[in-house]
């Protein structure tokens, strides 16, 4: 059954690369107030970046087997502008009285966040279907 | 008598052919939802169904066999057991139906839907075939009833 432990890795894959966008989302909201990074200047909301295992990328055409799963290629960075709020009294607002704020959206977040957490629960689902499928076959041997 | 001439041969083949064409279904349909946020993925299917119809049948598109061993009895079409035609399904992407604004053709849905109704084919065929071991156990053991 090398084909059913091959569909787990690639269900597998994709746990992990959900688990990562939850990561990340959290340190997100985390940071949603944070105005001081050693790189300078407010944080940055970040995001994940997804491939296809095995690349089969645009006309992939016919194969023999399914690619292998997702992985992350990186994680980037939002460069949009930051969100700024006139509060001169503020020790961190600029010359003209404006505090730069993290341009993380709370509700975009709290978004992608149910998203990953449906898209990890579609990979369990796929996993234990795998299971079963394996389970039906072992069955064979009982009967 | 080779056990594939009493009429087990192609049965057993083909269910067996008919699990391992769900099995790489599903690494398709998994790979579909692992990908699910992936942008310009295009999804992956298995049509090994038309595939299988495809290794039962012979040129004239018969599947039913009735094997003979007399010239009085009645011959059939259809692939003798033993011979049917290779069984190679491979994966193929499905390059239409682009509904999702970051390129991606995936609707997790569907694919939940393809998941559930393949595991469901895969352990039926599996019964199937454990009712043919079951079957070819009793005739072993001269079970009767």
């Amino acid at each position: 059954m090398s084909d059913m432990n091959s569909s787990i890795d690639v269900s597998a894959s994709g746990l992990s690369a959900e688990r990562l966008a939850m990561d990340v989302i959290a340190n997100n909201i985390a940071n949603a107030n944070t105005t001081h990074t050693p790189q300078g200047g407010a944080f940055k909301r970040q995001l994940v970046v997804y491939s296809e295992k095995n690349g089969q990328t645009g006309d992939a055409g016919e194969g023999d087997a399914p690619g292998g799963g997702v992985e992350a290629l990186g994680i980037v960075q939002d460069n949009s502008p930051d969100r700024l709020v006139f509060d001169p009294g503020n020790p961190d607002a600029d010359g003209r009285g404006y505090v730069h704020y993290p341009n993380v959206q709370i509700v975009k977040e709290m978004v992608d966040l149910m998203a990953a957490s449906r898209a990890y629960q579609a990979n369990v689902t796929a996993i234990q279907e795998s299971r079963n499928m394996s389970n039906a076959a072992l069955g064979l041997l009982r009967s | 008598m080779d056990i594939n001439a009493v009429g087990f041969g192609n049965t057993v083949d083909m269910l067996s052919n008919a699990i391992s064409g769900a099995d790489l279904e599903h690494s398709a349909i998994a790979n579909n939802i692992a990908n699910v946020n992936t942008p310009n993925y295009r999804r992956q299917s298995v049509s090994f169904k038309d595939m299988l119809a495809a290794a039962e049948q012979d040129s004239n598109g018969d599947s039913l066999t009735l094997d003979t061993n007399d010239d009085r009895q009645i011959a059939s079409g259809g692939v003798p057991a033993g011979q049917a035609a290779s069984f190679a399904p491979a994966v193929q992407t499905d390059d239409t139906d682009q509904m999702r604004p970051d390129g991606s053709n995936v609707d997790v849905d569907a694919e939940m839907a393809r998941l559930s109704q393949n595991s469901g084919y895969s352990q039926t065929m599996s019964q199937l075939l454990s009712v043919q071991f079951a079957r070819l156990r009793e005739a072993i053991t001269e079970q009767t009833h």
